[in-house]
C-alpha cells in the first residue's frame, strides 16, 4: 500500500478508536455502533469518499437483527470503504444519511423503506416504490416464505376470468 | 360460388394485413423487436406496429407480467375492436415460467384474458412468431 | 371580450402521462406536469416488471443462479452472467484458468458491442430517423448469429459464464467468424458517423448535466463520462485480465445529449480493438477448473462476504454477497446502474426542459428498465 492509504487506516484509527478489517488490496470493512454513524460518513466524504455505490439490509434471523451496510467509493484512492452497523429487527430506524449523499441515498432509502421496512429518519419521500396496492408484509424479511405463498395463492385458485369474460 | 356465414364474410374483409399493437414488454423487446429490422423484415407481409389500440388487431403479451402491467394490459384490450386476437409468447403465460415462486408475477394469462394462441419457447425464435401469423390467415380462410 | 381574455387566470397547467404503452417509451412510466410547452416537474413511476431478483436467488445454489442470471438485464446477459460468476468464484477462492478469462472478456465485449448498437436504435427511433432504427436491429443479428454459434441462444445464452470458467470451449470456425464479424461492425460505425444534420439539432445542448451534480446525483458510467470525468472500472480495478490489453476511455466535456451519444460511438471502436486483440493472445488450455467440472448439488459455500464491481455497457455494475455455510447464498444484493439513472438523473433533467425534447433526453440515458426493477 502506498503512503496515502497508510495515513488514511492510520488516521481512522487514531481519530475514531475503531479497527478496520483489510481484504486484498482494495477492500475494508469497518463495523461500528449506530450512533456514531453520521459524524464517521460526514468524516469520510471529507476525504475523498464521494460516491455511494449502494446501501443493503442483510437480515439475521436468529440473531434478530438487521445488519445495513454503507459502501463507499472514493475516486482519488481508489478504495472501497464498506461501513456496518446492527439495529433491532422488530423496530428497525435510524438516521437518513440523505444530508450527507443527497439524492444518491434517497432512492436506496426509499427502496429499502417498502422491502424491509426500516424507517429513515431525516428522509423526505418514503412512498412505495415498486408495489401498488400492497397489503402483505414487507417482502424480503426471512419469516416471509414465498413458496407457500405462491402456492396457496395461485395454484390452487378458481379461475378469475370466467366471471367477466363470456364469448 | 360458396355461401359463407356473416362472421366468415367480415372476418375474411377485415384481416388481410395484420397491425401489432406495441405492449413489448422485457424478453419481448430482445426477440419481437428484430422483427422490425431489416433481417426479418415483417412490413413485407403487411404487419405493421400502431400506437393507439384503435387501430390494432392483434395483442402480443411477450413474457412475464406483473400485477401492476396486466391491469394496463386489461384496459387496453377493452379498448381495441372487434375482431380481435391475443397471442401469448414465452413459457412464462403458460405455467409461471422460471419465475414461478416469484410474489409479484402472474402464473396462468388465460386467467385474465382470452388467449387464442400460445407460442412456446424462451424466448421463441423469430420464424416461430411468423409461423403464429401464418396460422391465423389458414383459419380465417377455413371459417365458414 | 380581449380584455376578459387577457384577465382571466392562467390555467394551462395540466397533467401529462409518458407511461408504457407510449411509442416514444420503454417500459416505464413518467409523470409529467406540463405548463404550455415546458415540463414543470417529472416523476418516476417505476415497478412494472418487479419480480423480486435478490430473494429468488436466495431459494436456489450458484449453479442454478448461474442460468437465472442472465435475465437481469435483457439487453446485455453475458455481462451480468460475468459478474456473478466473479462473484461467486472469489467466495470460493478458485482460480480460473488462463485460457478462460480470455474467452470470458472476448464475450463480455461482444456484448457490450451489441447493446450499443441498441442505443444507437432506439435513439434514432427517439428523434425521429427511423431508418437507423431498422439497420441497426438488421446489423445486430450477425452478433446473436455468433452467440448462438459459441453458447446455444439467440439471446439467453443459458449460463454460459458459469463459476470456475465457461461452461464449453470455442468451435473450430469461431476465430474465423468472429474477425468476419467485426469487419462488419466496422460498416457499421462508418454510418453511424454520417451524422443527420437533424438529429444533431435535437440532440445538441439538450438535457445538460454539469460534473457536480452528476456525482452527487449517483451517475456512473457513458453518462459521467460525457460530463467530464476520467473513470472506468475496467481500469481503477482491473479483473479479468483487462491490465493486459490496451485501449482508451473516450470522455467529452459538455454534458448534453450529444455528448453521449458520441460516447457510444467511440466505445464500440476499442472495444473491436480489445477483441482482436483478445483473439491474437488466446493461450491454450482448460476452460473450466476441475473441482467445478462435474459439481454436486450439494457444494457449500464457505462464510464470508464479498463486493465485487464491473463495468458494464450502462455503467457500475456491483455485486454484494453474504454466505454462512450453507448450499444457498444467504443474500444477495444487486446494484444495477440504472437505478440511479432513471430515478434522480432523469427528474432533475427534465425539468425546465420542452415536450418535444422528452424523448431524446430519455433515450440518451442508455435505459434498461429490467434492471432498475430486478
Amino acid at each position: 500500500m502506498a503512503k496515502k492509504e497508510i495515513g488514511l487506516i492510520d488516521e481512522l484509527k487514531n481519530k475514531f478508536k475503531v479497527k478496520p478489517k483489510i481484504q486484498g488490496e482494495r477492500r475494508i470493512w469497518l463495523s461500528i455502533d449506530s450512533d456514531r454513524l453520521i459524524e464517521i460518513c460526514k468524516w469520510f466524504k471529507e476525504s475523498g469518499f464521494v460516491h455511494l455505490s449502494s446501501i443493503s439490509v442483510t437480515d439475521w434471523l436468529e440473531k434478530g437483527d438487521y445488519e445495513l451496510t454503507y459502501h463507499l467509493w472514493s475516486y482519488d484512492a481508489k478504495k472501497l470503504i464498506t461501513i456496518k452497523t446492527m439495529v433491532s429487527r422488530n423496530k428497525p430506524t435510524i438516521e437518513s444519511v440523505t444530508s450527507i449523499w443527497a439524492e444518491n441515498a434517497q432512492i436506496h432509502e426509499r427502496e429499502l423503506h417498502e422491502l424491509f421496512g426500516v424507517k429513515f429518519k431525516g428522509n423526505k419521500d418514503l412512498n412505495p416504490l415498486f408495489l401498488e396496492n400492497w397489503q402483505g408484509p414487507a417482502p424480503f424479511r426471512k419469516d416471509f416464505d414465498w413458496r407457500n405463498y405462491v402456492r396457496d395463492k395461485f395454484y390452487n385458485k378458481e379461475n378469475e376470468r370466467q366471471r367477466v369474460y363470456y364469448d | 360460388m360458396v355461401k359463407r356465414s356473416e362472421k366468415a364474410r367480415t372476418m375474411r374483409k377485415l384481416i388481410k394485413a395484420i397491425w401489432i399493437f406495441n405492449w413489448f414488454n422485457s424478453c419481448g423487446f430482445a426477440e419481437l423487436v428484430p422483427l422490425v429490422g431489416s433481417r426479418w423484415d415483417m412490413e413485407r407481409f403487411g404487419m405493421i406496429i400502431v400506437g393507439t389500440p384503435r387501430h390494432a388487431d392483434v395483442l402480443f403479451i411477450a413474457g412475464y407480467q406483473t400485477h401492476k402491467s396486466i391491469e394496463r394490459a386489461k384496459r387496453v384490450y377493452e379498448q381495441m375492436a372487434e375482431p380481435k386476437v391475443v397471442i401469448a409468447l414465452g413459457s412464462c403465460t403458460m405455467t409461471g415460467g422460471m419465475y414461478w415462486d416469484s410474489y409479484n408475477t402472474i402464473k396462468k394469462l388465460d386467467d385474465y384474458l382470452p388467449v387464442t394462441m400460445y407460442i412456446p419457447g424462451c424466448p421463441p425464435r423469430p420464424e416461430a412468431v411468423f409461423e403464429a401469423c401464418e396460422k391465423i390467415f389458414e383459419h380465417v380462410k377455413e371459417l365458414e | 371580450m380581449i380584455e376578459e381574455m387577457e384577465l382571466a387566470p392562467k390555467e394551462s397547467e395540466y397533467d401529462l402521462y409518458f407511461g408504457p404503452a407510449h411509442p416514444g417509451s420503454g417500459n416505464f412510466g413518467v409523470k409529467l406536469k406540463v405548463d404550455g410547452e415546458i415540463v414543470v416537474s417529472a416523476r418516476a413511476d417505476p415497478g412494472y416488471l418487479h419480480r423480486g431478483f435478490e430473494k429468488l436467488m436466495e431459494y436456489r445454489t450458484p449453479i442454478q443462479n448461474a442460468v437465472l442470471s442472465d435475465r437481469l438485464c435483457v439487453l446485455e446477459p453475458l455481462n451480468w452472467n460475468l459478474i456473478h460468476a466473479e462473484a461467486v468464484d472469489e467466495l470460493l477462492g478458485i482460480e480460473v484458468p488462463e485460457r478462460a478469462k480470455y474467452i470470458r472478456v472476448i464475450m463480455a465485449e461482444l456484448s457490450r458491442i451489441q447493446s450499443h448498437i441498441i442505443w444507437y436504435g432506439v435513439f434514432s427511433k427517439g428523434t425521429g430517423f427511423d431508418t437507423g432504427f431498422k439497420m441497426a436491429f438488421g446489423y445486430r443479428d450477425y452478433i446473436l448469429d455468433l452467440f448462438e454459434l459459441i453458447t446455444g441462444g439467440r439471446v439467453y445464452p443459458a449460463g454460459y459464464i458459469c463459476p470456475g470458467g465457461v461452461r464449453r470451449d470455442f468451435p473450430n470456425n469461431a476465430k474465423a467468424k468472429i474477425l468476419k464479424v467485426l469487419d462488419k461492425m466496422n460498416e457499421m460505425i462508418k454510418l453511424e458517423e454520417l451524422e443527420n444534420p437533424a438529429m444533431n439539432a435535437r440532440a445538441k445542448n439538450v438535457g445538460v448535466l454539469k460534473l457536480k451534480d452528476a456525482i452527487s446525483l449517483g451517475a456512473t458510467g457513458p453518462v459521467l463520462r460525457g460530463s467530464g470525468m476520467n473513470t472506468d472500472v475496467r481500469k481503477e480495478e482491473p479483473y479479468e485480465v483487462y491490465d493486459r490489453l490496451d485501449f482508451e476511455v473516450p470522455i467529452r466535456k459538455e454534458g448534453d445529449a450529444y455528448a453521449r451519444y458520441w460516447i457510444g460511438v467511440e466505445e464500440m471502436k476499442q472495444s473491436i480493438k480489445i477483441v482482436k486483440q483478445a483473439l491474437n493472445e488466446l493461450p491454450g488450455g482448460e476452460v473450466i477448473d476441475s473441482s467445478l467440472k462435474k459439481p454436486k448439488l450439494s457444494l457449500k459455500i464457505p462464510e464470508g462476504e464479498v463486493y465485487v464491481r464491473n463495468e458494464i455497457a450502462r455503467g457500475e455494475a456491483a455485486i454484494y454477497m453474504v454466505s454462512n455455510g450453507n448450499i444457498n447464498p444467504y443474500r444477495v444484493k444487486v446494484r444495477g446502474p440504472d437505478f440511479l439513472h432513471m430515478i434522480p438523473v432523469l427528474e432533475y433533467l427534465l425539468k425546465g426542459a420542452q415536450i418535444a425534447d422528452v424523448p431524446a433526453v430519455y433515450w440518451s440515458l442508455n435505459i434498461c428498465p429490467a434492471d432498475m426493477d430486478r
